[in-house]
């Protein structure tokens, strides 16, 4: 629920939703969404200041809980 | 879902919907340079995005304005009802234009985890749902956002909160310093003070500490 959450709020601001992946993954610190996006959309993703990961990290803690941590993976390198 | 229903008629959310958020009538508020100091500012959308060139007549202008803010409030009205599908949240979406805005509503119970502290939430989810409409029409979105009548509570409060204020320095000549608040909480603030007489506001200090200042005519 929280993965299908958030792919679908990052689906709807990028130019290439279909390139929006998404996985929960449980570490030590607990658990994590991390966000896949076509590199063109990185900044897109991340926003001024990074004003739009952290208004995603602000929806998804307020849903998933406080300990929930949200990741914008760089794929820029591959 | 359901249909949309009739918007809550209070007064206040059309007074205040109809004009710009931030403006604030002193000349001295810049950019803030902070990260996200300014949560519901027009400068939201992060992209720069292409304005359609208006080479039509007035009336035409005015017809395209409110067709791209019905279009506004339909692609938004999608992004949060999937939302909520999503989380199995119920509630129910209302759609308005006021003012030269798109209103957005989400009504119902048990919607508070939507909200957040403060408000936290719901201004996040006011920034990705304007950047989903810039996204699908092309055009910044200056769309406002309320979940659980919590804009339209607080713009109350401050309302009452502001009127009070606007007496006391009316009657002291005295200044009155306001608790920090967020722009769209120092607009409603500033709004009335404008409409109250022998009183005029100002802004001072920075996001997030940034308050109004209440005080009595020259």
């Amino acid at each position: 629920m929280l993965e299908e959450a958030l792919e679908h709020l990052v689906k709807g601001i990028v130019d290439n939703p279909d390139d929006v992946t998404v996985d929960l993954v449980t570490g030590r610190r607990g658990k994590t969404l991390e966000v896949r996006v076509h590199p063109d959309d990185l900044g897109k993703v991340i926003g001024r200041s990074g004003r739009t990961a952290k208004a995603l990290r602000q929806v998804m803690t307020g849903v998933g809980g406080r300990g929930l941590r949200v990741d914008v993976v760089d794929t820029d390198g591959r | 879902m359901s249909a949309p229903q009739l918007n809550q008629s209070d007064t206040a959310v059309t007074a205040e919907a109809t004009s710009d958020d931030v403006l604030v009538p002193s000349g001295t508020d810049t950019e803030p340079a902070l990260p996200d100091a300014d949560a519901v500012s027009d400068d939201a959308v992060v992209e720069p995005v292409e304005v359609v060139s208006d080479t039509d007549d007035d009336e035409d202008d005015d017809e395209e304005a409110d067709d791209l803010l019905v279009q506004e409030g339909d692609v938004a009205g999608d992004y949060l009802e999937r939302l909520l599908d999503i989380l199995d949240v119920d509630g129910d979406i209302d759609l308005d234009v006021e003012g030269d805005r798109a209103s957005v509503a989400v009504v119902g119970g048990g919607l508070s985890t939507l909200i957040g502290p403060d408000g936290a939430t719901l201004e996040a989810l006011q920034e990705l749902t304007r950047l989903a409409v810039a996204q699908s029409t092309g055009t910044r979105s200056r769309l406002m956002l309320d979940i659980g009548g919590y804009r339209a509570k607080r713009r109350a409060d401050l309302t009452a909160l502001g009127a009070e204020a606007a007496r006391r320095v009316a009657e002291s000549r005295q200044p009155e310093r306001l608790t920090a608040m967020n722009p769209f909480e120092r607009k409603v603030v500033h709004d009335v003070i404008a409409g109250a007489a022998g009183v005029r506001s100002e802004s001072e200090g920075e996001e997030p500490n940034r308050r109004v200042v209440v005080l009595p005519d020259a």
